[in-house]
């Protein structure tokens, strides 16, 4: 026999088909065998999805200097997807935070007392002005072609903590983003690592998971019949070879068990009135509250979408717009790192906020008419991370004057992967999946760890 | 030997390098290598080649990337080396992330101005090219040798050659193979194996009872001639074809249905029924347009390249697509590699791969029918009337545009001094009636550079003014335009005077004509489908074209007399000739190549492909004989569909990646009799399913000794001591159990249909594939992802599969079907139960057990379900009330649609019918359809909806909002229109209701409608749950609530999903 017992990774490599052969633990993703490369800072991702692209230029990259050029060209307007005119200054507040003193917007005032927490990179850089491959892109690495989300990554290099809740949970409330679930695809990696897509506009666990609930048993009798199943099915293995007989006995029970944790975990009202107060009553407040305790029980990443279609798309009145949604958005983000700080667990969690682009500094124009809003703006942009091994306070990057490019130390979305994979304690040239004649990547042949965040 | 390079390298330099003494060397060590090193050398360098560049040796640099080389020794100002690090231009900055101090970038210009000395010895930038010599000696790619079966020694168990390949393996290792399945696991195998559909009980009694020696070969004889064995062997392929019934996400403006998607996959079942020779089957899937007369059923076969996602639109990643699924399909070779550089380990070079784009970018998409016409004149009419619309809006636009931009000469020739303001295609802007298109821009450039290169007399000023600065440039444009403003007014006032006119008199006019008109024009939008001009046409004209595609595309999928259309691909009357993207970036483009085969398959010398894109000619490259790949390809697929893994593991990669064949003489022995017998698939299955090999058993040796050295010598079975258990795949399980059920609709082909629809009892090979929107359950059961090829799919287990089984209501339906086919006293229903599901009689045991769980135990507990927000029904809009009278809900669900009955229109309700989106009215008034919504608790709501009435025929509908209380919210009389119908902040209480009512207007005809309101809870009033905020009618649709299992439905639920029914030994 082979003294080397060899790494799933490579298993799955070698076997090609697979997880058809492989134990128990591994098919569940119980995380036993699945290892990251080094040690974590991070254990669990929550990522704030803002769809449609925050304006940085309102939330966390102050430029007063469009200002001075309010309602005139700027010296230089860059390509973006629709024709831009005149400066358009944020008509938001902005004011220092906390002992480092960063500068926030009236629109996340309430998150931003947590800045000394929080590292904004605000040289980030997508690729093109468009909401399709940039949100690929955000979400899987590659504009155009079909691979894995990052979260799919993530459960194939460290598999799930809790065998009983899915390991990667996608929530949007009242439909989906554009692109729907090829946001959270698991591609040519196997199905079971896709993400788990939750309407969280539903209270009733029936419409949050599908097949949660049996329509037609009761528990009881449900246990009546998996005991039955049980016995047959061990009479039946009795004689025969393959592992994957035990994999799918064992593969009830836990369905069993995951019909009530699920719905604990889904099940707010078990939370303290203090708490639930804390996030606030809105879909919001309970996507994210949903969120803390679906992490807390294990599960890898959970994507918070802000709602269906493109809400953050503010090319009209973003001033009133861009007030409605941070209005919905600030109070839970900041409960939730208040609320991981207090049970200690901000250290290993990791809080991802952004788009999949920024917003032009520039208004947008309809002819010759000012829509008061914004355009997409992929040259520079702002993404914050909080939590398990970032390094709080910080301020990474810088764009120009305006606002438009990111002009010092610019992040490109695969070092932000590179970043994100490094926390989580694994090393993106690393993390490689065989496919079609290649070992891919997340971050493909790109990606440098942005080290100037890490704590 | 270090001095003696250096002198190289110094004569190299010229004059300039007599500088180049032992100082400067020593400033290189001092002040140049460790800059290199901790600035440059991360990306440019062993590891990472940016852009293509290393800077770690001299003759590296001296080779230089993407954009040459970047250092000219003593040209401090025409290096690109120092032009990137003075940050001066915004494209070009180096180090990118970070600039140098003044005093690095100082000392770089001093060791350019010298003459860049550089010691460093060390390999060049890029690896040596492609050894394709080399690359020829690796298996796959030798010829298809003609092994002789070995003769293993006092053989009693070879039942054919195939056995005698394998037989010898196993005794090498030291093995022996187990003893023949037994009957009944033998015919559900090969049965399952087969058509993917289980064997009834007659059919395994009769294989058990027969005792002529060629029982087993006439069962495989009766499976081979089942229309069910096509079903299921073409959805192996149509997991390698990357199968889709829908595009995959589109802008809103497209149709999201593929036309051509239902016909190829019959075409593809047909073709496995037929027998249609393998080589052929081939060339039709690629190239059927160039063997096929119109209107022939087998244009549909062309399906296999165009039926890939739409990537938004984006040429290089759909001709990416088309070249993967090929090259991988039917070579086993990962060409898709070499998009960016050559493969890393294949002898695939990135030429290669733009000789095959090179192919594909000479073709257009086209949709053909290929089916003759109906007999149904009011379809054929209508396809007519959408087809003739949309055809002289084409010409119009197009001529529209080309208008267009002949008025703006001037503006295209400024672009092309501006070209960086113009993207390439993955760039998206919205672009106007009035901006200057991008795509035109650079097929002017692409207009002048042919120009230049055949010295066209009418660009000569053009091209001569390249020298001038700028503003001298933009008048020469100017002066363009106007000559060209004259000349198009020249032509177009002789045209008036006469029409026939097809030249202008005055030849230097006329040379200039030609420049805007005509097929080679660069003002001209091709004449194509609009998948590939849609890039032309300002975004108001693309949403209107696709708006009337759509009417085109619609008429063809939604009407059930519509006859099969194919997109097919046609030559484009002028081959493009391929560049090399550098990198695949179509942004720097490189050398050209010409459109040809794989230079390791088609040898060094080969000539390019002559006839058209070289479609045809690739593939009779593909099909040929001498071609080493294509059969040892399909004959593994095969082989690995049968033992549950190929005799090369990786079915779609044959590369010096993938392991080596287990049995290589094997494998080469029956590609060459498959290719003997005329490509024969039903010749090949019968070969490998007759051996001894397949019939043995699952279980491996009796002996337990035996068994352990097995296992312990051979632990994946790749050497076939034994046979491997299948796991049934998702169709296969599903499948078994409508048939267990006795409700599987055997028909065979035609449109999909929803997966989950409870009125869906066909085979699952029929359920809608939809890219965007695949039901969850399907992906848990690892079914194929139709976004990419897939030679295997995963096997995995996870509870969510259990789930599906556990607490779906497909299957408890299922489960009370085959209850219901139960009779009798109480073991004779068990009996029953076991032939039905596993083809046996139950062991005493099992008896037992099974009694056990019927007998005793507490009665199941009724389920009471929650109550729903919306219900379906019927009744009469009493206008002097403003309400419902006689609401009484609508008897059956379809699983999409609930209605009078299982037949629509329903003998008593008629047409009334309401499904997630809309409906249709009842025959008359009196039966008015009602979406009934319940509030749930008080507070402040709101109502959104569009309610919409399509067809022009007939006179239209009727349509209300009514609350139980406050009675008319709303109401609207619809023809051919839309309208929005919203209701703003209205208090209610828990238990109002609030009906969505439709009505025919004077009579019956063409009433279906659309309508999904949505209700919003604004303000919770009082007390109330934790309800939901939303209530979306399209979303919420729902079936009936089913009711509890009884005991023998339970007992029948458990069978079905226990281990025995879904893995065959």
């Amino acid at each position: 026999m082979n003294p080397h017992p060899i790494s799933r990774r490579d298993f799955l490599r070698r076997s090609g088909v697979g997880f058809g052969m492989l134990g128990l633990a591994d098919l569940l993703g119980s995380g036993a065998h699945a290892a990251p490369h080094f040690a974590p800072k991070a254990k669990r991702v929550i990522h704030f999805f803002l769809n449609g692209g925050p304006s940085h230029v309102d939330t966390f990259d102050p430029k007063p200097a469009l200002e001075k050029y309010a309602g005139q060209p700027l010296p230089q307007t860059l390509l973006t997807e629709r024709k831009t005119g005149a400066a358009f200054p944020s008509p938001f507040k902005f004011q220092r935070f906390g002992q480092s003193g960063i500068e926030v917007s009236e629109l996340f005032a309430k998150t931003a007392r947590h800045i000394d927490d929080i590292a904004v990179i605000r040289s980030m850089q997508a690729q093109v002005p468009n909401h399709e491959p940039s949100l690929m892109l955000m979400n899987c690495g590659d504009s155009i072609q079909t691979r894995p989300s990052l979260g799919s990554w993530l459960l194939y290099g460290l598999g799930s903590e809790n065998r009983n809740l899915p390991g990667f949970v996608a929530m949007c409330p009242g439909g989906q983003p554009v692109k729907g679930a090829e946001n959270w695809q698991s591609a040519f990696l196997p199905g079971a690592m896709q993400g788990t897509y939750v309407d969280s506009q539903h209270t009733a666990v029936d419409r949050l998971i599908e097949n949660i609930r049996s329509p037609h048993a009761t528990p009881e009798s449900q246990r009546r019949q998996l005991d039955l199943l049980r016995r047959i099915n061990l009479a039946h293995r009795s004689s025969r070879l393959d592992p994957r007989l035990d994999a799918r006995i064992e593969s009830f029970e836990l369905a069993f068990r995951m019909q009530t944790e699920a719905a604990d975990a889904f099940d707010i009202s078990r939370e303290p009135q203090h708490i639930r107060e804390l996030y606030g009553s809105g879909v919001h407040g309970r996507q994210t509250l949903i969120a803390r305790r679906l992490v807390e029980r294990g599960v890898r990443i959970v994507q918070l979408w802000h709602g269906a279609g493109q809400p953050w798309d503010n090319h009209e009145k973003i001033e009133e717009n861009h007030r409605k949604l941070s209005a919905e958005l600030d109070q839970p983000v900041a409960a939730l790192l208040t609320d991981l700080k207090s049970r200690g667990m901000l250290e290993d969690t990791l809080v991802i906020w952004g788009g999949e682009f920024g917003r032009t500094p520039t208004v947008e124009m309809s002819g010759s008419k000012s829509k008061l809003g914004r355009d997409h703006n992929h040259y520079g942009f702002s993404v914050w991370m909080a939590g398990g091994g970032v390094k709080g306070g910080t301020i990474h990057g810088r764009t120009d004057d305006f606002g438009f490019a990111a002009v010092e130390n610019p992040v490109s979305v695969h070092d932000l992967h590179a970043t994100i994979l490094h926390l989580m304690g694994l090393d993106h040239e690393r993390l490689t999946y065989r496919y079609s004649g290649r070992d891919f990547r997340l971050t493909d042949v790109e990606g440098n760890v942005v080290k100037e965040i890490l704590a | 030997m270090k001095l003696f390079s250096q002198g190289i390298s110094i004569s190299l330099l010229g004059a300039a390098a007599l500088a180049a003494d032992v100082d400067s060397i020593a400033f290189f060590e001092t002040k140049i290598r460790p800059l290199l090193a901790d600035r440059c050398i991360e990306c440019h360098g062993e590891k990472k080649q940016k852009g293509g560049l290393r800077l770690d040796s001299r003759a590296a640099w001296q080779k230089g990337g993407d954009s040459g080389s970047p250092i000219v020794p003593g040209d401090v100002d025409g290096s690109l080396l120092i032009k990137a690090v003075r940050y001066a231009e915004k494209e070009l900055q180096m180090p990118p992330k970070k600039r140098l101090a003044a005093e690095e970038v100082a000392a770089l210009e001093q060791w350019v101005k010298i003459g860049a000395p550089d010691p460093r010895e060390g390999k060049l930038a890029v690896a040596n090219a492609v050894d394709f010599e080399a690359g020829r000696k690796q298996w796959a790619f030798q010829p298809v040798g003609n092994p002789q079966p070995p003769t293993p020694a006092h053989d009693e168990w070879s039942r054919s050659e195939v056995d005698r390949f394998i037989l010898e393996r196993m005794r090498e290792a030291g093995l022996r193979p187990s003893a023949p399945a037994d009957r009944r696991t033998l015919v559900r195998r090969v049965t399952f194996d087969l058509t993917g559909l289980p064997p009834t009980s007659a059919e395994v009694d009769a294989f058990v009872r027969d005792p002529s020696p060629d029982a087993f070969a006439k069962v495989v004889d009766r499976l081979l001639a089942s229309p069910h064995y096509g079903e299921h062997w073409a959805r192996h392929w149509l997991d390698v074809a990357r199968y889709s019934d829908t595009k995959g996400y589109v802008y809103a403006r497209e149709e999201k249905a593929f036309v051509g998607a239902w016909p190829y996959r019959d075409w593809v079942v047909r073709a496995f029924n037929d027998d249609l020779p393998y080589d052929r089957f081939l060339l039709l899937q690629i190239a059927a347009d160039q063997a096929e007369a119109a209107e022939s059923p087998h244009l549909a076969a062309m399906g296999f390249l165009t039926l890939g996602r739409r990537f938004l639109g984006v040429t290089q990643d759909i001709i990416d697509d088309r070249i993967d699924v090929l090259m991988r399909g039917t070579q086993g070779l990962t060409v898709g590699c070499a998009r960016c550089h050559d493969h890393k380990f294949d002898p695939i070079s990135i030429r290669d791969y733009y000789a095959l784009y090179g192919v594909f970018e000479s073709c257009a998409e086209r949709l053909v029918a290929c089916a003759p016409k109906t007999a149904d004149a009011a379809f054929e009419k209508e396809l007519h009337a959408r087809e003739t619309t949309l055809r002289e809006a084409m010409a119009r636009e197009r001529e529209a545009q080309s208008a267009r931009v002949c008025a703006k000469v001037t503006e295209h020739l400024i672009a092309q001094l501006e070209l960086e303001k113009y993207p390439e295609q993955t760039f998206t802007q919205i672009i106007g009636p009035d901006d200057i298109n991008p795509v035109f821009v650079r097929r002017w450039q692409a207009f002048l550079a042919g120009a230049e290169k055949r010295r066209d007399p009418v660009f000569a000023e053009w091209h001569e003014a390249a020298k001038l600065p700028l503003d001298a440039r933009r008048r020469v444009a100017e002066r363009y335009g106007a000559r060209f403003a004259a000349v198009e007014k020249k032509w177009r006032e002789l045209l008036k005077a006469e029409p026939s006119a097809e030249s202008l008199p005055d030849a230097s006019d006329e040379a200039w004509r030609r420049v805007l008109f005509g097929p080679e024009s660069p003002c001209e939008v091709p004449d194509e489908h609009l998948v590939n001009n849609e890039w032309f046409f300002p975004q108001p004209v693309v949403v209107g074209l696709w708006k009337l595609q759509g009417e085109v595309d619609r008429w063809l999928v939604q009407q059930p007399a519509a006859r099969a259309h194919a997109t097919i691909l046609t030559d484009r009357a002028k081959p493009a000739t391929p560049r090399v993207f550098k990198r695949g970036n179509p942004f720097t483009k490189g050398e050209e190549v010409p459109r040809r085969f794989l230079q390791v398959l088609a040898g060094d010398d080969a000539p390019p492909f002559a006839k058209g894109s070289g479609r045809l000619e690739l593939a009779q490259a593909i099909i040929a004989p001498s071609n080493p790949l294509t059969a040892r390809v399909m004959v593994n697929r095969v082989w690995a569909q049968h033992f549950g893994r190929g005799l090369v593991t990786t079915p779609s990669d044959f590369g010096r990646r993938a392991d080596p064949p287990s049995h290589p003489e094997l494998l080469d022995w029956l590609a060459r009799a498959f290719m003997d017998e005329g490509w024969s698939l039903k010749k090949l299955h019968r070969r490998i399913l007759l051996s001894a090999a397949y019939q043995q058993s699952s279980l491996g040796s009796a002996d337990a000794a035996a068994l352990r050295t097995a296992q312990e010598r051979d632990p994946d079975n790749r050497l076939l001591w034994r046979a491997n258990t299948h796991r049934l795949s998702f169709e296969e399980m599903r499948d078994s159990w409508l048939a267990a059920s006795g409700e599987l609709d055997l028909r065979v082909g035609g449109k999909p249909a929803e997966l989950l629809a409870a009125s869906n009892t066909r085979r699952t090979l029929y359920a809608l594939v939809d890219r965007e929107r695949m039901p969850a359950v399907m992906r848990t059961f690892d079914f194929a992802n139709p976004d990419l090829s897939i030679p295997q799919r995963n096997d995995t287990i996870v509870p969510q599969q259990a789930l599906f089984g556990m607490n779906h209501p497909f299957l408890a339906g299922r489960a009370k079907s085959v209850a219901g086919r139960l009779t009798g006293p109480d073991s004779e229903r068990v009996g029953r139960l076991y032939s039905l599901l596993y083809q046996r009689a139950p062991t005493a045991a099992e008896m037992e057990m099974a009694l056990a769980f019927v007998q005793t135990g507490p009665a199941p507990v009724v389920q009471f379900t929650q109550p729903r927000a919306w219900q379906y029904g019927y009744g009469e809009f009493d206008e002097s009330a403003a309400r419902v009278t006689g609401f009484a809900p609508l008897p059956h669900f379809t699983g999409t649609a609930w209605q009078g009955g299982d037949q629509w229109p329903d003998k008593t309700l008629g047409w009334a019918q309401i499904t997630a989106t809309g409906g249709h009215p009842g025959n008359d008034r009196r039966h008015a359809v009602v979406r009934r919504w319940t509030a749930p608790q008080d507070g402040v709501y709101s109502i959104t909806s569009k309610l919409i009435h399509e067809p022009a025929v007939g006179d239209g509908i009727r349509a209300f909002i009514s609350h139980s209380r406050r009675g008319l919210l709303r109401s609207a009389t619809m023809h051919h229109s839309s309208t929005t119908l919203d209701v703003e902040a209205m208090t209610m209480s828990a238990g109002d209701t609030v009906d969505f009512i439709v009505d025919i207007r004077d009579g019956l005809n063409s009433d279906q409608f659309l309508w999904a309101p949505r209700v919003e809870l604004a303000t919770v009033t009082g007390a109330g749950g934790d309800a939901a905020r939303f209530w979306d009618a399209e979303k919420d649709f729902a079936g009936p609530a089913s009711a509890s299992l009884d005991r023998w439905q339970q007992l029948a639920q458990v069978l079905m999903l226990a281990n025995e029914f879904t893995f065959l030994d």
